[in-house]
């Protein structure tokens, strides 16, 4: 089943993020559609991380353009709250609430932004708990599971706000190879059912599978783009050919 | 549950010999410390045995409310009933005490009442038994309904509980002022204790979070407010402030409504709320620097609000890891409240220090005295830091 692409969603002009003299972003050109599913690859130190959290704003840009669902990210404080509702993420680190019941993790943003009520925000998370396949997990706290767990109910929290575009770094890197699975399914769930979606990910079978579009970074810039297919069958670029038969 | 592991009588042996007996420097030791230990208690029993507690007998109502009017000598029972009531209710409702703890409880109840009792008072201290007692009770009886029936009487409960513990240092101040009640540089001996660290503690900790926040922050101006505001107060002793605030406070307060006359009381408080918070406020950022930054990503990325961000994501968390450093300060305040004496007030330890200098036949009973005074400060102090523990154990659930 072939989904159908649709309009601009994000779109990333000539964007510049520095640390301090060191430039991890040197000057990104992209463009992300409804429905896409896009998979940022490179080698460690590229810049993979800094670009995604650079559209949700968790790290400033210092020049360049990005627009996410028609809004500017700038200084302004609205605009980055619109971008924001609209853009879910998914750490390595899962990132969960230590303190807070798996439900409370995840009816906190939707009552406390949202304004939905208790009732109202239980329901949605029981709901997003029953599709990431752990309803039964609800009243635990998250040290309580298992990381594949965690990572599930990090991605239902993020759902909860019902966001047009997920954002993923690295979802499964931190787990081992029993839980990766369970993990993907959710994402390959999720694809299929159109979400717009950014992955740093270093699964390829997983990313050839759902994938779109491939963006390969190196040093801070997009080396290369293209479907799963241009790549495998023939990458242009030396850099990404010599990235590929690494991990492949 | 843990199982407790099979006594070995042999091993129990062999570690003791090992350990006291084991090398010659060990030896050397064990006979030292039981030598040592020995003369200690034999001494402290001579003392008990010839030990006159008359003075503290005769001066029962200076030690615990300094030079409070005899007339005014009522306004401590309501006191002392609401105290209980809510302290009791609140051991219910929250804890789930042994039975030797409550047997613990009840005893640091009955040592100062035994000391301090009287026939005259025996109905007001059946009052207050009855009053424990019975909230105690009451609220076990409500805890039990809730988890056999799904409801939110415990929530209640607890709502109520939390309201009157924030509302009881006002309901205090109404007490001991209401009808035209004694000045309050009168207030005195324990009850002064417990009122100044009460209201240093509950004022001190919100300011003290305020500044670990700002000083916390990225925006210049007020970091380096809180900055300054935190190395100031810790940069004097407590004296200096107490002793500034008596000569200096006056001076500087327009006279409006008396303001410039304002009691020297709480002028103490004061002090010693801002006092209290540069201390809390370093506790609380040490916590603050203990969240992981992802948590604050992860706040951010939800688009939770800054002020949301920090009251149920971060401060909770950051509490929680201070808890015992937390209560020390509380405990550490407790015992610096002492020092208003040089305001010329009279607390618990200037009556234990004076009592026994008042009448030539009490000459050389001080010790009597200041083990009375010590023994009440290390109730309270013994009481704080076993609320601590059990806190720390309460939300043991949910650590990463
Ligand atoms: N907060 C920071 N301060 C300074 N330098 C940083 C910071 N965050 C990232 N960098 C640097 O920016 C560069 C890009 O980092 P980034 O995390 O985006 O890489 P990545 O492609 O995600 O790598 P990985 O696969 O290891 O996660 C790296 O050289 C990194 O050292
Ligand atoms: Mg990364």
């Amino acid at each position: 089943m072939k989904k159908k692409i649709g309009k601009e969603i994000i779109s990333a002009e000539n964007v510049v993020k520095k640390f301090g003299e060191f430039e991890a972003l040197k000057g990104i050109t992209a463009k992300i559609f409804e429905k896409e599913v896009v998979v940022v690859l490179g080698p460690s130190g590229s810049g993979k991380s800094t670009f995604i959290r650079t559209i949700n704003r968790l790290e400033p840009h210092n020049s360049g353009k990005i627009v996410v669902d028609g809004v500017e990210i700038n200084d302004d404080v609205k605009n980055l709250q619109k971008v924001r509702s609209n853009v879910g993420m998914v750490f390595q680190q899962f990132n969960l609430f230590p303190h807070l019941s798996v439900l409370r993790n995840i009816t906190l943003a939707p009552q406390k932004v949202k304004g939905l009520s208790r009732v109202e925000a239980n329901d949605v998370a029981m709901s997003l708990l029953e599709r990431v396949g752990i309803p039964e997990q609800a009243e635990k706290f998250p040290s309580q599971l298992s990381g594949g767990q965690q990572q599930r109910v990090a991605i239902a929290r993020a759902l909860a706000m019902q966001p047009k575009i997920m954002l993923f770094d690295e979802p499964t890197s931190a787990l081992d190879t029993e839980m990766i699975k369970e993990v993907l399914e959710v994402m390959t769930e999720l694809a299929e059912s159109g979400m717009t979606m950014i992955c740093v990910t270093h699964e390829m079978g997983f990313a050839r599978s759902v994938a779109d579009r491939f963006l390969f970074f190196d040093e801070g810039l997009i080396v290369e783009e293209g479907t799963p297919e241009h790549f495998f069958k023939n990458p242009k670029e030396e850099r990404t050919k010599l990235f590929l038969s690494q991990i492949l | 549950m843990m199982t407790m592991p099979k006594i070995n009588i042999n091993e129990i042996k062999n570690w003791t010999i090992n350990n006291f007996f084991g090398s010659k420097l060990n030896l050397l030791l064990t006979i030292f410390s039981t030598l040592f230990i020995v003369y200690i208690i034999s001494s402290f029993i001579s003392f008990l045995s010839s030990a006159e507690w008359e003075v503290v007998a005769l001066n029962k109502r200076l030690l615990l409310l300094g030079r409070l009017p005899a007339e005014d000598t009522w306004r401590a029972w309501p006191i002392l009933w609401l105290f209980s009531s809510i302290l009791c209710s609140s051991i219910g409702a929250w804890g789930n005490p042994k039975k030797s703890e409550l047997l613990f409880i009840l005893l640091a109840f009955l040592m100062p009442a035994a000391i301090f009792f009287s026939m005259s008072y025996i109905v007001h201290i059946s009052i207050t038994i009855i009053i424990g007692v019975g909230s105690y009770f009451s609220s076990r009886i409500i805890k039990k309904i809730s988890a056999i029936k799904v409801v939110m009487y415990l929530d209640t409960l607890k709502k109520i509980l939390i309201s009157l513990w924030i509302l009881l240092i006002p309901l205090v101040f109404i007490v001991l002022l209401i009808g035209g009640g004694p000045k309050p540089n009168l207030w005195g001996g324990f009850l002064l204790n417990i009122l100044l660290a009460s209201v240093a503690v509950v004022a001190g900790f919100p300011l003290g979070i305020l500044m670990a926040i700002g000083r916390s922050t990225k925006l210049p101006v007020i970091k380096t407010a809180c900055t300054l505001y935190i190395e100031t107060i810790r940069g004097a002793p407590l004296v200096a402030w107490l002793l500034l605030a008596w000569f200096v406070l006056p001076k500087f307060l327009p006279n409006f409504y008396g303001l410039s006359e304002i009691s020297v009381v709480i002028r103490a408080m004061i002090v010693l709320s801002f006092f209290a918070s540069a201390y809390i406020a370093e506790v609380i950022r040490g916590g603050l620097q203990s969240i992981p930054k992802g948590q604050l990503e992860a706040a951010d990325a939800l688009n939770l609000s800054y002020f949301n961000k920090m009251r149920i994501i971060i401060l909770p968390q950051a509490i929680k890891v201070v808890i015992p450093a937390i209560v020390s300060t509380f405990i550490g305040i407790f015992k610096d409240t002492s020092l208003v004496f040089i305001l010329a007030l009279t607390d618990l330890l200037q009556v234990g220090r004076i009592i026994p200098e008042q009448d030539p036949k009490f000459f050389g009973k001080q010790i009597e005295a200041l083990l009375v005074v010590a023994s009440l400060f290390w109730i309270v102090s013994v009481a704080l830091s076993n609320l601590s523990s059990k806190i720390e154990k309460n939300l043991g659930i949910g650590t990463r």
